[in-house]
């Protein structure tokens, strides 16, 4: 890092003009916050055609519909699907493969292990990549605190050379290490944001999923007794 | 078979992953846009600003007043201190150049040829009627003598003249040469004046900067009566460090006269002069402050 005092201090000529570990740690942070902010747009979208496939299928579901037909619905259009829905499929499947006349426990049992398969499944698929948002929200800042403190270590350094010290010596070093912090910030607090809010959405999709499976397996009981 | 339909339709492809992508970009785009031209990094910093504090103007405030030192009276005028040094030194020598030829082309260079020319002319219009008159008196002693003697007379004339020019001459140059050491003399005095005057300049100049520096440190005493007077005597030494402050005449208020000392001492180093040789002016300074200004 240079210790001479420039005019210029636009922040690209001070992002140019940092030490290499400073702008590494200013790369890393950029994809980091890249990648943080495509997974931020992706859960979004995720989550919310998932709400909608849900609130549909429920509407659907609890107006009364043949559930023969829902199954052919669910079957048929396997891409449209969502997640309750497929639930529904993987568990109505399982218990209409049962021939009349058998065990009722049993088939109830494999029915819920069905469901719940599936359930993990969908939950897993739903809170990919939150993780990813937990650990950017979390560790990106100290990655940026790191570049600055490197920043402000050389610019403390070279400022040892210097007879007479001034602000001036030391006030780029510090702007461009303070940039490494800023960026850090700039994809944390989106990160822990998102996080936070896909996190209890996701939730409460699972309560959702999971009363559905347990009021499923109500209907099916009943119908198994019939 | 609904079974692995069922773990099939779990690989249903995630809406918009590419548009989350672009979206992506271009937060980053307009945050980084954002940075930098939305943000008003600052290009240059503030420029300090050097003020010199002047408690009262120095003494030789009026050549100040008048920008360019006009050149005709150089010995009345006191030149500018510092910059315009040059100027009123220069412009004499160059008017005095330009007026020394003019009077020695009135007085030495036109009258010497006018005036031979005038006799010559004479000498040689009076020889003519004589020939005229010798040939009606064909009388060739008597021309002859009468040659003669007219040429021992055109040349006495003629030396005559030359005498006469010479004297002139010698006047004229002598005269020149008078009027020229007055010149240079009365040049000289006024170099010297100015000299001088640009040496108290100077000084007047310093004293008032030590003044006004010292005074702009003097914590004062607030509500004394009157206006009382303090002296230091102040001994320096040359780069502007104080070897010895000691009281000249009290004011009367030994806070007054312990306030101004240490501020005093606080002013060092006083501001001197940059040449060395006038420092002398400075070694034994008296310092006089009034209460009020």
């Amino acid at each position: 890092m240079n210790t001479v005092v420039t005019q210029d201090l636009s922040l690209l000529y001070l992002i140019s003009s940092a030490s290499l570990p400073v702008q590494l740690v200013m790369l890393i942070l950029l994809l980091v916050s890249l990648l943080s902010w495509w997974f931020i747009f992706r859960k979004l979208f995720v989550i919310r055609h998932e709400i909608k496939q849900t609130d549909e299928f429920e509407d659907y579901f609890w107006r009364g519909a043949d559930l023969n037909a829902l199954y052919q619905r669910a079957t048929s259009s396997r891409y449209a699907s969502g997640s309750m829905e497929r639930i529904f499929a993987a568990g109505f499947g399982e218990f209409s493969k049962h021939p009349p006349g058998s065990d009722d426990k049993s088939v109830m049992e494999s029915t819920r292990r069905a469901m719940q398969a599936t359930y993990q499944r969908e939950m897993d698929k739903l809170e990919s990549h939150l993780s990813f948002l937990a650990t950017v929200g979390s560790v990106s800042p100290y990655i940026g605190l790191l570049g600055t403190v490197w920043g402000i270590m050389n610019s403390f350094r070279s400022l040892s050379n210097v007879a007479q010290a001034t602000i001036a010596h030391v006030a780029p070093g510090i702007a461009e290490a303070l940039i490494a912090t800023a960026m850090g910030l700039f994809a944390a607090i989106p990160a822990v944001i998102a996080y936070n809010r896909y996190a209890s959405d996701t939730e409460q999709l699972a309560t959702r999923f999971e009363s559905f499976m347990e009021e499923l397996t109500n209907v099916l009981q009943r119908r198994v007794a019939e | 078979m609904s079974a692995v339909d069922a773990v099939r339709n779990t690989s249903a492809p995630e809406p918009g992953v590419l548009r989350a992508g672009v979206l992506a970009v271009l937060v980053h785009v307009s945050f980084i846009a954002l940075m930098v031209f939305g943000l008003n990094w600052k290009a240059q910093p503030p420029e300090g600003m050097v003020v010199e504090l002047w408690q009262d103007l120095p003494q030789p405030a009026e050549p100040q007043e008048v920008p360019e030192p006009s050149p005709q009276p150089p010995v009345k005028e006191q030149p500018e201190p510092e910059k315009e040094q040059p100027e009123p030194v220069l412009e004499p020598v160059k008017e005095s150049v330009e007026q020394q030829p003019v009077p020695e082309s009135i007085s030495v260079a036109p009258s010497p040829p006018k005036k031979p020319d005038i006799p010559l002319k004479q000498e040689k219009e009076k020889p003519e009627p004589p020939e005229t008159v010798k040939e009606i008196k064909p009388d060739p002693e008597d021309l002859q003598k009468q040659a003669q003697e007219r040429i021992a007379a055109e040349k006495q004339a003629k030396e005559k003249a030359e005498a006469e020019r010479i004297q002139r001459e010698k006047e004229a140059e002598q005269e020149a040469q008078r009027k020229r050491e007055q010149e240079a003399k009365a040049k000289r005095e006024a170099q010297q004046a100015a000299a001088r005057a640009r040496v108290m300049n100077e000084v007047a100049k310093y004293k008032a900067m030590i003044l006004a520096k010292i005074r702009s440190r003097i914590v004062m005493p607030p509500d004394l009566p009157g206006n009382p007077v303090t002296e230091f005597n102040v001994t320096l030494l040359p780069g502007g460090d104080i070897l010895n402050v000691s009281l000249r005449r009290s004011s009367g208020y030994a806070a007054f006269d312990s306030a101004v000392e240490r501020a005093i001492y606080l002013s060092k180093p006083l501001p001197l002069p940059p040449d060395p040789v006038l420092f002398n002016e400075f070694r034994n300074l008296n310092v006089t402050v009034h209460y009020l200004e």
